[in-house]
């Protein structure tokens, strides 16, 4: 199981990616903001079913859910508590 | 001492930063001033004045401006206002077609009962796929309306939904998307946002309820910060469109370049203007696209902020987009987001799991190939109705190759790796700039909307611009 670390790195690499060095805490906003696109969304779904085995066809998917480190890691406790 | 050499990432970092308009919403000064009764009273009139320069009558510029007054000195009764107002409007618009008036208010109600229902059963097959089962009821109204006899009642009745119906459809997505939105959930918000106070096309600015409530300013300081970049974005969109103005007398009236239909027309009647002035009337619509989309998505957006709503701007330095994705994403972001809520990640998330890129590439063209042509083809039904079914599908060629073509260049650049981007201005900004222009610049002929010319005569025009004549 990986933690908030993980998370925490993934999203610094796709902000990196989008040309975004700025400073990053746990609780900012990552798609409400614009800092991350849609596009970083389709890899932060990818990320959460292959490290995580969230399966949002059938969870269903909201995009707030994923919109900062802490809610994402909420959602990966929240789907190992329900499994 | 020899003068210091700027570096390539100071000159473009200078670049990005640089502001026409100062930030003012990050002037302490500026922000106390816009939290004083006077502060607020000026940036209001001046709002209201902007206004005019984009509404049809100064008086609907200070309707808009009073009801967004009284949202701010009395911002507990925001959401009412925002939910009676476009209502209220509705009424003002239509009072003199009583049917038509009737109409509207049913197809505003059934939105209503559609949320409604999904809320109510969540777990029933309507409530788990509310969108598709609207976007398969749209059309089999459309369906139904070509059944129906010409010159009848029933005709009329029929065809007025189905021009009322897409107006609001994708309103009603929103809200119908917004049914396990957290948190608390509340009708009055959803009917706000069903064609909301500040306007919009038929796309929905910005987003539904559940993106208004995020964005909304909870105190009197993020109030005065938020409408301090409404007024900002107003004032770039008067720019922009003094710019705009400029622009055409320039190259239309003084340097007589044609329109690109104009080109295109000309090309078909067998008497083709040069080929330099195809691909200028080709260059100059990408640019005039991106000015026309900039200045009407600004000054809606810049009328939300004023509402107190900090949404993100529909359109964010287009032209400094390095990848196709990019452009598509900073050029038109609410209808980006449309084609991604509705039709990208619900494909993404239920297909080709086990394939990255087959997915993909699928989920793109669902969005672009598929939800856009749903999409323009229902917007544009009055082609359904004066050339019937058959007919409007058949010319509607030109824009299904544009879309393929739109959705090979978007999978392309979803699957290109990723990395930084070159430090330099010239690799790193202006190269992968004009890239991205001359994608667009082709794509853009297969965008006419007319739908005057076949695919043929459009494919003739293009070969035409690179000397190939058949």
């Amino acid at each position: 199981m990986k933690g908030k670390a993980e998370i925490h790195e993934f999203v610094r690499e796709l902000l990196t990616a989008s040309g975004d060095d700025g400073p990053l805490t746990d609780d900012d906003s990552l798609l409400l903001s614009g800092r991350l696109q849609s596009i970083d969304a389709v890899e932060i779904v990818v990320f959460l079913e292959e490290n995580f085995g969230i399966d949002f066809a059938q969870i269903g998917f909201d995009r707030d859910e994923i919109d900062s480190i802490d809610l994402i890691f909420a959602l990966t406790q929240a789907t190992a508590s329900a499994n | 001492m020899a003068p210091q050499m700027d570096s390539p990432k100071s000159m473009s970092q200078r670049l990005a930063e640089f502001r026409l308009i100062p930030r003012i919403e990050t002037f302490p000064w500026a922000v106390s001033f816009a939290q004083t009764w006077w502060g607020r009273a000026i940036i209001l009139a001046l709002f209201g004045l902007g206004l005019c320069v984009f509404y049809p009558s100064p008086f609907l510029a200070l309707f808009v401006t009073l009801i967004i007054a009284f949202m701010t000195f009395m911002p507990e009764y925001r959401h009412l206002l925002l939910a009676v107002t476009p209502i209220v409007l509705v009424v003002l618009q239509s009072f003199k077609d009583p049917l038509h008036l009737s109409l509207n208010l049913s197809v505003i109600a059934l939105g209503s009962v559609l949320y409604w229902c999904a809320m109510r059963w969540p777990k029933s097959h309507f409530g788990q796929r509310p969108v598709a089962y609207l976007l398969v009821g749209f059309t089999a109204l459309i369906l139904s309306a070509c059944a129906a006899a010409p010159h009848t009642l029933a005709y009329s009745i029929l065809w007025d939904l189905v021009g009322l119906m897409a107006v609001y459809i994708w309103f009603i997505a929103y809200a119908l998307a917004d049914r396990s939105s957290k948190p608390a959930r509340d009708l009055p918000m959803e009917l706000a946002t069903f064609r909301p106070l500040w306007g919009s096309s038929n796309t929905p600015f910005p987003k539904g309820a559940a993106y208004l409530r995020r964005i909304e300013a909870q105190n009197q300081e993020q109030l005065a910060i938020v409408q301090l970049k409404g007024l900002k974005l107003l004032a770039w969109a008067i720019l922009l469109f003094l710019f705009s103005n400029l622009w055409y007398r320039f190259f239309h009236g003084y340097l007589h370049i044609p329109m690109p239909d104009d080109a295109l027309a000309m090309s078909v009647r067998g008497t083709p203007v040069a080929w330099h002035l195809c691909w200028e009337s080709q260059i100059l619509a990408y640019f005039e696209l991106v000015l026309s989309v900039s200045i009407f998505g600004h000054y809606l957006i810049a009328t939300c902020r004023m509402a107190g709503f900090n949404a993100l701007r529909n359109t964010y330095r287009p032209l400094s987009s390095a990848t196709l994705m990019e452009f598509f994403n900073r050029f038109y972001y609410y209808f980006k987001e449309l084609l991604v809520d509705f039709f990208f990640f619900p494909t993404f998330l239920r297909y080709w799991k086990k394939h990255r890129r087959v997915r993909t590439v699928f989920a793109t063209f669902a969005a672009v190939v598929f939800g856009n042509s749903f999409y323009h083809f229902t917007r544009d039904w009055h082609f359904i109705q004066s050339d019937g079914l058959l007919k409007s599908i058949v010319t509607y060629d030109v824009s299904i190759v544009y879309n393929v073509v739109l959705a090979t260049g978007l999978s392309i650049s979803q699957l290109r790796k990723r990395g930084p981007r070159h430090a330099g201005f010239l690799r790193g900004r202006l190269l992968p700039s004009i890239g991205v222009c001359f994608f667009y610049t082709i794509v853009l002929v297969f965008g006419s909307a007319s739908r005057v010319f076949s695919i043929m005569e459009t494919l003739r025009y293009l070969a035409s611009m690179f000397f190939i004549h058949f």
